[in-house]
């Protein structure tokens, strides 16, 4: 996904950031100003807030509403440029209306800096030192006002003043003057926040530990119902299905759950709901709310894959003091944790998370960032040079990035394991156009797809550089693939990838074995393919080619184990493919977003048998539910494996069964129908003969009840047609 | 069967079945000839006269056999509905709300030539909220069903003009209404692609059949218990899908079960209407394209029963 409007207009709403207005002012100058009633109103406005001394403010205030009024009753209009409006006439009213702005004591105190350590002088060296001050803030901004407390003829070592830029003078802490004054700067707001701040540490009260139940009940499903969220009637609906072979069962439903769509935690465990206001996160059995994230405007969520931080991204509410355009929160307190700014557009998700959660990095034109987890402690590791993409292991804390030809430098595609930083593997490419990471599930290969532009030769030659990251030094095998590239897949948890190429429409895939001895064998190719994607199952071996949306949502079901098709079909106008997180199952559906009719997802078996047709009216969106990572060890899972045989054996019988209960199920239900229908007949029918004298008498007697009962009227026409008659020769036989 | 060079609009069997009237958008009209589009058209119990209504503003009246035009009914606005009552006597017909005109229920007695030679009915309903699509009458001629644009049913009594009964369970414009042999029940056609089954009397509602498509139009089978529904992606958008969206197929539904078992394909336009043979052997569909299609069932259809 693309953000698209990472760089929203900066606008300040807690600091006051004017110019300040000369403090005398002429009476000319006044009238003029105050002949137009709103611009006296801003100006003075303006004004108010950025006296610092109330009193003197309260003065002036009173001084310039009596200028205000003074300058109304002598309707100087003759004075006023003509494209003013003419100015209303005054009224007590209007004088509310200033006095209700009159300033407070707290207003413009933002802009106040108190400077410590400052010589302390007489009033003879008053002037130098003022001079001295001067010099030096004006690096930083204006200053407007200031004051020296002195006593007994000499200044108190302190000085006050207002400044044009109350932050940017922050940078002044620190400055030496000279060996023995070295100033501090603060903010005077600072001094109330600290002062307020009790000196007893006080232990945070503890927070009642709120029960959820049970988090992941969803798992604990006996039949292993996977469940999935569908988005419906154009985003007013949403709803959680459990998914069943027959058909699904609902677990929750709601209207208006979201305004614009949902999002699943890595594990499964919450569901993001998106609101103008901020995100929502449900989960437990009934879906009851668990976290609330209050970010306006939100419209990106990303998780880290350990579900404990949350990233959520608004094009709207940011300032250059307080970055809110990103937010990262702990999901299990709600707390804010961090906001970043959005500078550049870059592709969501912006942070990318190691596979434990425990760093996460971001990328901009320049620098690499790598943070740590738990915050607090941030590692920033920049490296000066232009980075084109990075991405994490899925499997084990290494980042691999890119960076591009400099002049006589070669490309590099660098592996770094962390938080050692050692570059465990740095591989040079030449001529290189653009690179695309792709890591196999598991971390254990990593394919670079290099596209080069050979010297010599015209056009883009694609490679397939394979890192083979479980073995010493990550030794590095180079495909060559002659055509161009549609998709690239990688088994999710084997060492197969899929490839698509070729121009449209003459598309063909092959499919690739990375073996142990790092020979790369091409098993098997198919031409004539009528597909744009990939998608694996998550338990690999099989997947499905789709040509998805101008494609016409032409299906092709592959067992990769030896390259079959086990069944080809077609989703009309399909947008989307989404396989269950087992592998079981796989849905395809044809989104409201993308197409406006024949709305609807269809289940299919891994083999491609057509299980359900769900037509739901505009349909929008169906997210498979994750599961977690397995509990079971290598071991175990060889013996499930192993004894495939016995479990299959219970699974079928309980098939069968629940087959047969289905079709009595549907066989009772429809006698059921069946029998409510005739008895509302009869009673119909019963009153149709009763009404059937009526009926005689207003047609006169004539009974039309049955086709034939006035057989007698009828006439029969005999027509006979002439047809055409032709005598064909069939020659000699 | 080819005889329109526009859309059909209504087909219609006389109560014996050996004649098939079409309506259809063009000045054709199968029978007798007629100036510009006819939107409806309904028979008497006996064959004997024909009654049509058109967007020319009129109501006509005419003679079976002959061709002959017996009354003309002028109107303010395009008639969108009529119909005999079950005498044969007392006709009814409905406006559109068009041009400044409210939507009216209009009842005239042909027994009375003074109506006639006056164009002044005997009872008028106004409806001012949602026009009247579709309408028929009920058992007996006692009262009139009204489909509104709006997805309303109303029960209007024929005598007084009095709401006998409401009914709202369709969303959107109901584009067709139909009544069953006996006059019990009677099928709505919806925009919201579904269609209804509802009682005459009560407008209580029996049953519902579910498609993709707006329906333009569902008949109930006199000897089975079936219903077909006609219909098909909207004219105006067929232009930008492909034809194989469009479904304009006459699909087949078991009124007790309300699921689908069967379809019949060869429209390639919408189809705007359907009807069955009273003898329930065969069925006529009239498309957007033009052309009506008489199909006759095998017989395999009449021995079909699903599991139960």
């Amino acid at each position: 996904m693309t953000l698209s409007s990472p760089n929203p207009k900066v606008t300040s709403s807690n600091t006051w950031n004017f110019e300040y207005p000369q403090t005398s002012h002429s009476l000319s100058c006044m009238t003029k100003r105050s002949s137009k009633y709103s611009r006296l109103r801003s100006w003075k406005l303006q004004y108010c807030l950025r006296r610092t001394l109330r009193a003197a403010a309260n003065d002036y205030f009173s001084l310039l509403i009596n200028l205000s009024i003074h300058a109304l009753k002598l309707n100087i209009a003759a004075a006023r440029p003509e494209s003013f409006p003419p100015s209303p006439p005054f009224s007590l009213e209007m004088l509310e209306d200033i006095l209700r702005e009159k300033p407070l004591e707290a207003d413009g105190i933002d802009s106040v800096v108190v400077v410590d350590n400052v010589p302390q002088v007489g009033p003879e060296r008053l002037e130098k030192l003022k001079n001295v001050i001067h010099k030096i803030f004006s690096k930083f901004g204006k200053i407007t006002t200031e004051f020296y407390p002195d006593a007994d003829g000499l200044t108190k070592g302190y000085v006050c003043c207002s400044h044009s830029g109350p932050r940017g003078v922050k940078n002044a802490d620190g400055y030496k003057l000279d060996k023995q004054h070295t100033f501090r700067v603060n903010l005077f707001t600072d001094f109330d926040k600290y002062m307020t701040i009790s000196d007893e540490w006080e232990t945070p009260e503890k927070q009642p530990f709120k029960d959820f139940g049970n988090m992941r009940h969803w798992i604990e499903d006996p039949d292993c119902r996977d469940h999935y969220s569908v988005i419906y009637e154009s985003g007013e609906r949403t709803a959680i299905f459990s998914n069943d072979a027959k058909e699904p069962i609902v677990a929750e439903e709601r209207a208006r759950w979201t305004e614009t769509y949902v999002r699943w935690s890595p594990k499964g465990t919450y569901l993001a709901t998106f609101h103008q206001r901020g995100i929502a996160l449900w989960g437990g059995e009934k879906f009851k709310q668990i976290q609330r994230f209050s970010h306006q405007g939100v419209s990106l969520i990303d998780f880290s894959p350990c579900e404990r931080y949350a990233v959520t991204f608004s094009p709207l509410m940011d300032t250059k003091e307080d970055p809110q355009a990103i937010i990262i929160w702990d999901i299990l307190t709600g707390q804010k944790k961090r906001g970043f700014h959005c500078e550049s557009s870059a592709h969501w998700p912006i942070f990318k998370w190691s596979h434990d959660g425990k760093f996460f990095a971001r990328m901009t034109p320049d620098t690499l960032s790598i943070y740590e987890t738990p915050f607090g402690r941030f590692d920033k590791n920049r490296h000066v040079c232009i980075y084109r993409d990075f991405s994490w292991s899925p499997g084990d804390n290494i980042i691999a990035f890119w960076v591009p030809e400099d002049k006589d430098i070669p490309a590099r595609v660098t592996l770094m394991q962390l938080p050692s930083r050692l570059e465990i593997r740095v591989r040079n490419l030449f001529n290189v156009v653009d690179c695309k990471l792709h890591w196999q599930r598991n971390g254990d290969y990593l394919c670079v797809k290099v596209d080069r532009t050979p010297k010599g030769t015209q056009g883009v030659v694609t490679n397939f550089e394979i890192f083979r990251m479980r073995e010493k030094q990550v030794p590095v095998d180079v495909v060559e693939m002659k055509e161009g590239i549609i998709a690239f897949a990688w088994e999710p948890n084997g060492s197969k990838f899929a490839v698509l190429h070729g121009e449209p429409p003459r598309i063909s895939v092959s499919f690739y074995d990375v073996k142990n001895n790092g020979k790369i064998a091409l098993m098997k190719m198919y031409d004539k393919q009528q597909a744009n994607s990939i998608f694996w199952s998550p338990q690999g071996q099989f997947l499905v080619l789709a040509g998805l949306r101008s494609m016409n949502g032409a299906l092709t079901f592959v067992d990769t184990s030896d390259c079959t098709m086990m069944n080809i079909a077609e989703h009309y106008m399909a947008s989307d493919v989404e396989w269950d997180p087992t592998g079981r199952y796989v849905v395809t559906s044809v989104s409201w977003w993308s197409h406006k009719v024949d709305n609807a997802y269809w289940l299919w078996t891994f083999q491609g048998r057509l299980l359900q047709k769900n037509n739901k009216d505009r349909f929008c969106q169906l997210l498979w539910r994750p599961r977690p990572t397995t509990l079971l060890g290598v071991e175990e899972i060889k013996v499930i494996k192993k004894d495939l045989k016995k479990y299959s054996k219970i699974f079928e019988q309980k098939d069968r069964l629940s087959q047969s209960k289905a079709s009595k199920e549907l066989v009772d239900k429809r006698r059921t129908m069946m029998e409510e229908y005739h008895s509302y007949r009869e009673t119909t029918q019963q009153m149709y003969q009763e009404q059937k004298s009526a009926r005689l008498e207003l047609r006169g007697g004539v009974d039309t009840d049955e086709l034939d009962s006035n057989v007698d009227d009828w006439e029969e026409e005999t027509i006979e047609f002439f047809i055409n008659e032709e005598i064909i020769p069939i020659g000699d036989l | 069967m080819s005889g329109h060079e526009r859309s059909i609009t209504q087909i219609k069997y006389n109560r014996e079945g050996d004649l098939l009237f079409s309506v259809a958008k063009d000045t054709i009209y199968r029978l007798l000839s007629y100036t510009l589009g006819s939107l409806t058209c309904l028979l008497s119990g006996d064959t004997k006269n024909v009654l049509t209504g058109s967007a020319d503003n009129s109501c006509r009246l005419w003679d079976c056999q002959t061709g002959k035009q017996l009354a003309l009914f002028n109107t303010n606005s395009a008639v969108r509905t009529c119909g005999f009552d079950f005498s044969g006597n007392i006709i009814m017909f409905s406006t559109d709300k068009q041009m400044g005109y409210q939507c009216f229920l209009n009842f005239f007695d042909l027994r009375d030539p003074q109506q006639i030679e006056d164009n002044q009915p005997y009872q008028t309903i106004p409806c001012t909220d949602h026009k009247i699509t579709s309408a028929v009458w009920g058992p007996l001629g006692e009262f009139v069903n009204a489909g509104h644009e709006n997805g309303e049913i109303n029960q209007f009594s024929a005598k007084s003009g009095e709401i006998l009964n409401k009914a709202k369970e369709h969303t959107k414009h109901i584009n067709d209404m139909q009544t069953s042999v006996d006059l019990t029940m009677f099928v709505t056609a919806s925009k919201d692609n579904t269609a209804k089954l509802f009682d005459s009397t009560s407008l209580n509602h029996i049953k519902t059949f579910k498609t993709e498509r707006p329906v333009n139009s569902a008949a109930i089978s006199p000897i089975m218990d079936h219903v077909v529904m006609g219909g098909g992606q909207e004219a105006m958008e067929v232009t930008t899908t492909s034809t194989r969206i469009g479904k304009f197929e006459a699909r087949f539904f078991h009124a007790a079960y309300e699921e689908e078992f069967g379809r019949v394909k060869g429209h390639f336009g919408p189809i705007n209407c359907v009807a069955f043979h009273p003898d329930g052997k065969s069925y006529s569909s009239g498309g957007e394209d033009g052309y009506v299609r008489i199909h006759h069932f095998d017989p395999h259809y009449f021995d079909f029963e699903l599991e139960a």
